[in-house]
């Protein structure tokens, strides 16, 4: 009962609502989207989507034009030094100077956060094989990640902010770092928002999927109900003809047959259909949205 | 903020070495040249760059995107670079003064008055180079920024060759520590001291409206 009390006290880990920003030629239009805390939540969109602009303003490296952003219950506008704090960033370019090292970084941190943890960063290095006395400059794409994230979870961060985190990393040590951010968030109050185009990983990971399309969230929802919702259909044309047009939400008919992402629930009994991925998922609903 | 100011001083320790190799040089050749302020001046007009140069080096890194992403506000990123030229500033300006009181001190003319006011004009000459340029760098980047400031360089340039022609002096770094000039010093050092206080209240301004994208 306490523990339920708990949770219902807990403040969302994030919470934007109505968000918009205009640039020239892309407009984020009306975001909203809740991360609960001890969730992770993939961002997901292609390139421009607006995934990197939606990160930026959380953190209010750009202006916002309207709406509101929560952090860990408190106001993005009000006193953000003290919120970050609690975040761990890991953008697409690391950002670290390139003449330091690793040593040097965490004499950095530990003067810049409150709750620099050596022990944790020390753990983190040796595990991620971070040498810790080689320049930045001469790191490779995936070894500048690595410190990234090292550096984000040493802090006693609650959430993080991962844009394209996984990117660069080879597939054995991608592995390694989604098993450390799933036992980061084994933690109730420790949450992660993360974009990647690398959407297995997501898939893995989240809890929570947001499908970002030129500007515009096209859906946001809990994987695990969004696969149960959701499947691949399989079919000719004629069988086509004979589904309700409600359950299908889009198709691809070619020489082969039809392939389609379609209402589990509404479809009549007997058809063949597939388990659909959060890949296809998103595919289908950019094209979707492309046709209307 | 000593986060900041110890990155800070990494970098400086690492790219600024040349700052101190040519300041050596300069130094050394002020032995050489008799009654040209010019050799002790330079090295010092030349640090004052220093702040400019770290916030290229951190626009090429991406630590002008990170460091949005840390526990810093807008006026302790910017506060940060003032304080490191400041510091760059006040060393160079002690070793370009020790090296000429050496020099004058050897000859027997040493006058403390004058020592003084010479450590007056080599502040100034350090503190103006980014008094004007920081506003325009954390307004516009620095690419922009470095236009922005060449073209008011130019501009006080102009206006310095028009000052000299209306005063008709042709020899001004001769002349700037003679009996005449020597009172004027101290009002021109507090005029560049509100100066860089301008700048550093202007840059915070600026940056606080910028978006770092």
């Amino acid at each position: 009962m306490d523990a339920m009390r708990m949770d219902e006290m807990r403040p969302d880990a994030l919470k934007i609502e109505n968000l918009t920003k205009h640039f020239s030629g892309f407009t984020l239009d009306n975001l909203n989207l809740t991360l609960p805390s001890g969730c992770i939540m993939g961002l997901i969109g292609e390139n421009g989507a607006g995934k990197s602009t939606t990160i930026k303003l959380i953190l209010n490296m750009l202006h916002k034009d309207s709406g509101s952003i929560t952090i860990l219950g408190r106001d993005n506008q009000e006193d953000l030094r003290l919120t970050k704090e609690d975040i761990g960033v890991v953008m697409d370019e690391v950002g670290i100077p390139e003449c330091l090292n690793a040593k040097q970084v965490a004499k950095v941190m530990k003067h810049t956060f409150r709750n620099w943890k050596d022990d944790e960063y020390a753990r983190l290095l040796a595990k991620l094989s971070i040498p810790d006395n080689k320049q930045f400059k001469d790191f490779s794409r995936g070894m500048k990640m690595k410190l990234g994230i090292a550096i984000a979870m040493s802090h006693d961060s609650k959430l993080l902010l991962l844009d394209e985190a996984t990117s660069g990393l080879d597939p054995v040590v991608r592995d390694e770092v989604v098993e450390m951010f799933l036992d980061f968030t084994r933690e109730e109050n420790h949450s992660i928002l993360i974009s990647s185009h690398i959407v297995s990983d997501l898939e893995k990971l989240c809890d929570y999927v947001a499908f970002l399309h030129q500007g515009k969230l096209l859906l946001c929802e809990e994987k695990d109900r969004l696969l149960e919702e959701y499947c691949l259909l399989h079919c000719t044309q004629e069988e086509l003809q004979e589904i309700p047009q409600e359950a299908v939400r889009y198709k691809k008919i070619s020489a082969y047959g039809v392939e389609a992402m379609a209402l589990r629930d509404a479809l009549p009994a007997g058809l063949h259909t597939s388990p659909i991925s959060i890949e296809e998922l998103f595919v289908f609903m950019v094209k979707e949205a492309g046709k209307k | 903020m000593k986060g900041l100011l110890l990155k800070d001083w990494y970098m400086t320790r690492k790219y600024c070495r040349s700052y101190l190799f040519m300041a050596a040089i300069f130094i050394a050749m002020s032995f050489l040249v008799d009654g040209n302020l010019f050799f002790v001046l330079y090295p010092c007009l030349l640090c004052g760059m220093i702040p400019v140069n770290l916030l290229a080096y951190d626009e090429r890194s991406h630590w002008v995107q990170y460091s949005e992403t840390l526990p810093y506000t807008k006026a302790q990123l910017v506060t940060s670079k003032y304080l490191i030229g400041l510091f760059t500033q006040c060393a160079m300006l002690l070793m370009s003064g020790a090296a000429y009181a050496v020099k004058v001190g050897r000859g027997g003319n040493f006058q403390v008055k004058e020592f003084m006011m010479l450590l007056l004009m080599l502040f100034m000459a350090s503190a103006v180079a980014p008094s004007i340029s920081l506003p325009f760098i954390f307004k516009l980047g620095v690419e922009k920024g470095r236009i922005g400031y060449l073209v008011m360089v130019g501009i006080i340039c102009a206006l310095a060759v028009l000052g000299i022609g209306i005063f008709n002096k042709e020899n001004l770094s001769q002349d700037i520590l003679s009996a005449e000039t020597l009172p004027i010093l101290p009002i021109c050092c507090l005029v560049i001291i509100g100066l860089y206080i301008l700048s550093w209240r202007l840059s915070i301004a600026f940056y606080e409206k910028r978006e770092v994208s």
